[in-house]
């Protein structure tokens, strides 16, 4: 249950999630928003004080992304451990903005040290700036997990409110522009059942993910692909099939992914970055002419 | 004790590449789709013989061989010499050495001449993927087998009896895979170029390089007086002259789900197809030469042949050259960078590359070859500079014969100079040869 602690900088401790409906009864009725005109989110941080890597629920997502055992915890399961967060955040009063019509633009992770199963992780979200997008409001949410007091993960999410007419903030820039050449690397296919799958290793049950039906209510002509699981999909070919030590990588998602689909992975590893490896990627349709999105990653292998 | 004289020992001869010949290459299963291996070693045979007018002549020797051979082919080469207008006096028998075959092939005419045991004699080699030779249903042909020894009809019927109708539609098909290891070869080189890390851009660019120098080489009618037309074909047909690299960066890696998942570098691209075609290289003394007024393009005058543990001690399967080269570099008192064109067989860019960073490796260099210091850089302006293997394709045992002959005459355009072949073969060997003028 949320328990409201001292204001200020607001923090809020989620010591037991909620249940997926409850959640989702709070995103649907966070629709009767309708904020005036928003010039700063409210400083807050919400807290999971202790969550286990739990062995079972990282086995379900890393088989749900095509993570192989061997690779340990996934470098971007985490973001799992960050999602109750979020979505108590959007059913508060303290997201000015309705859940549903704002969308996931992008995603950036860093993990400075290995997680081991059976860690015991504090999760804080906390709220970010905002962005002026042509398209709408961007704003930030930023997430820190740290293992004995010492930082080990950290992530940014990026959405955007769309339609919200003269945006504040500085100008948003994508941090992935320029051309750059990129080969196909492999295909995957996203098969019919994947929302539904990935919704229950998540958490994260939003209908335009489950089925056509669900996602013609918001307005979509089929179930469209998770972007996160699409991001893991794509890094499970992407890294290598042992543990990860540090790793950068930082996606932008550009066009939905339709269930059931295939998809193209093209990727490049002649780039320099700031780790031992790296590379850039895109996740495309099956011609390769689309993207539905791009990314950079840099990582090491664990010592 | 009566002293008998010995005989001489026998001076060792220099050895003339005076030509050679080739029909086109065409990827399997498109316009040589109806021609066997004797059809096709025929007709270069006899473009050879056209060429330099030898209707009649009785040739020291032909030796060749193809890869895939039909057991009714055991004596393809001679049977192929018969179809043709030389003397039906030119002896010949079949060797084979994986994609060593048309270099092997080459090097043991050369030997003969060299030692004086002929004057003159063809090497080659064929393959057709497209004609490849089916076998029966092991388990049928076992039960054939027995019947066939069987006494009595009650016998002869029970091993008969055995055989079952799915026997009938599961022949054994040839394998392009190793039987050691149950890889194929582009799963192995795949291995090779994740040892190296060679990056997929590097293998594009190689095999971009490749379309665009065989393309040049068209143009400029370097082949002419290399290949005879076959089957309406007068250019190898893999060869695409408007390839791009964007067309390259587009094709999906295809031989990386069993040793490296998602994760692969090899593309139809990059790696060559599989080829059907023949070719075939006249080889001479120079008194023989001479007497035909046949002007010598360049004399074939090293080889060596190494071989890697590739299932033990997990040496690259296609690495062998890397071996090869450095032994034969030392009999002949050369360095690598000695060399004004390289003809690396392109069996996959991969490979190429493997083998060339291999030879700049300071511990493989050391550890695996036991030299002082790293063989070096090549100029890679002088490699393959008429296109190789991942443009004009790669008839396993026609390759030897492309390249010799290629090689031989651009060192007769150039005047002087010298070229290093180095051909991979399956099994974990190389054949390396110096062609020089």
């Amino acid at each position: 249950m949320a328990t409201r602690k001292k204001p200020a900088m607001t923090t809020i401790e989620v010591t037991q999630p909620r249940h997926a409906a409850q959640l989702y009864a709070g995103a649907l009725l966070s629709s009767r928003k309708r904020p005036g005109v928003v010039k700063a989110l409210k400083p807050v941080t919400y807290v999971r004080p202790a969550v286990t890597l739990d062995a079972a629920e990282v086995a379900a997502y890393a088989k749900v992304c095509g993570f192989k055992p061997e690779a340990g915890v996934p470098v971007l399961y985490p973001q799992m451990l960050t999602f109750p967060l979020a979505m108590e955040f959007f059913a508060s009063e303290h997201c000015p903005w309705p859940a549903m019509g704002t969308v996931h633009l992008a995603n950036r992770i860093r993990q400075h040290h290995k997680l081991n199963l059976g860690d015991l992780l504090r999760v804080e979200m906390r709220t970010g700036e905002l962005l002026a997008h042509e398209k709408g409001q961007v704003f930030t949410l930023e997430f820190v997990i740290s293992r004995n007091g010492e930082p080990v993960w950290d992530g940014t999410m990026t959405a955007l409110r769309l339609g919200v007419k003269n945006p504040v903030g500085e100008p948003y820039v994508s941090a992935l522009g320029g051309e750059v050449d990129l080969s196909c690397q492999a295909g995957f296919t996203a098969p019919a059942d994947i929302g539904r799958r990935y919704g229950l290793v998540s958490g994260d049950m939003n209908p335009i993910h489950l089925s056509a039906p669900s996602a013609k209510l918001f307005g979509f002509r089929q179930a469209i692909a998770h972007g996160l699981w699409t991001k893991a999909r794509a890094l499970a070919a992407m890294l290598p099939r042992q543990p990860i030590g540090q790793a950068e990588v930082t996606v932008e998602f550009k066009t939905p992914l339709y269930l059931p689909g295939r998809a193209t992975l093209w990727a490049t590893r002649q780039v320099r970055g700031s780790l031992p490896h790296n590379a850039l990627f895109e996740v495309r349709n099956a011609k390769g002419d689309k993207p539905h999105l791009r990314a950079q990653l840099a990582y090491a292998v664990a010592a | 004790m009566t002293k008998t004289q010995a005989s001489p020992a026998p001076t060792v001869r220099r050895v003339a590449i005076l030509g050679g010949n080739r029909i086109p290459f065409a990827r399997s299963n498109t316009v040589y789709s109806n021609a066997s291996n004797q059809d096709m070693f025929t007709a270069t045979l006899q473009g050879l013989v056209d060429r330099f007018n030898l209707h009649g002549e009785r040739l020291g020797e032909v030796v060749g061989g193809a890869v895939m051979k039909h057991a009714r082919d055991f004596n393809l080469v001679r049977e192929s010499v018969l179809s043709t207008t030389l003397s039906r006096d030119t002896p010949a028998f079949d060797l084979q050495q994986a994609c060593g075959t048309g270099l092997e092939a080459a090097m043991l005419v050369a030997n003969k001449i060299a030692l004086g045991h002929i004057e003159c004699g063809v090497a080659g080699g064929v393959d057709t993927t497209s004609d490849a030779p089916i076998g029966l249903n092991e388990k049928l042909r076992k039960i054939l087998l027995e019947a066939s020894r069987a006494k009595t009809m009650p016998q002869r019927l029970a091993a008969l009896a055995q055989v079952r109708p799915q026997m009938l539609l599961q022949p054994a098909l040839p394998r392009n895979g190793e039987p050691r290891t149950g890889l194929s070869m582009g799963e192995h080189c795949e291995q090779m170029a994740m040892a190296w890390d060679i990056a997929r851009e590097d293998q594009d660019a190689l095999a971009l390089a490749s379309h665009q120098n065989l393309a040049r080489a068209y143009d400029e009618g370097f082949f002419t007086d290399l290949m005879t037309p076959y089957k309406g074909v007068a250019k190898d047909n893999n060869l695409r002259a408007d390839l791009t690299i964007e067309k390259l960066r587009s094709l999906k890696p295809c031989f990386d789900k069993k040793v490296r998942p998602e994760q692969g570098t090899l593309t139809p691209g990059n790696s060559t197809p599989l080829t059907d075609g023949a070719s075939a290289v006249l080889l001479a003394s120079e008194a023989w030469a001479a007497a035909r007024g046949l002007p010598v393009l360049a004399y074939l005058t090293f080889s060596e042949v190494a071989a890697v543990d590739f299932f033990g001690e997990k040496e690259g399967l296609l690495m062998a050259p890397a071996y090869a080269v450095p032994r034969m570099l030392a009999r002949a008192g050369l360095s690598l960078q000695d060399f004004d064109f390289y003809e690396i067989h392109e069996a996959f860019a991969a490979q190429v590359l493997c083998t060339l960073a291999a030879w700049e490796d300071k511990t493989f260099c050391k550890e695996k070859l036991g030299l002082a210091k790293p063989l070096g850089k090549i100029d890679r302006k002088k490699l393959n500079v008429n296109g190789s293997s991942l443009a004009a394709g790669h008839p396993f045992a026609a390759t030897g014969g492309r390249i010799v002959a290629n090689l031989a005459k651009m060192l007769e355009q150039k005047g002087s100079g010298r070229g290093l072949i180095s051909i991979c073969a399956a099994g974990g060997q190389g054949v390396v040869a110096i062609v020089e003028r």
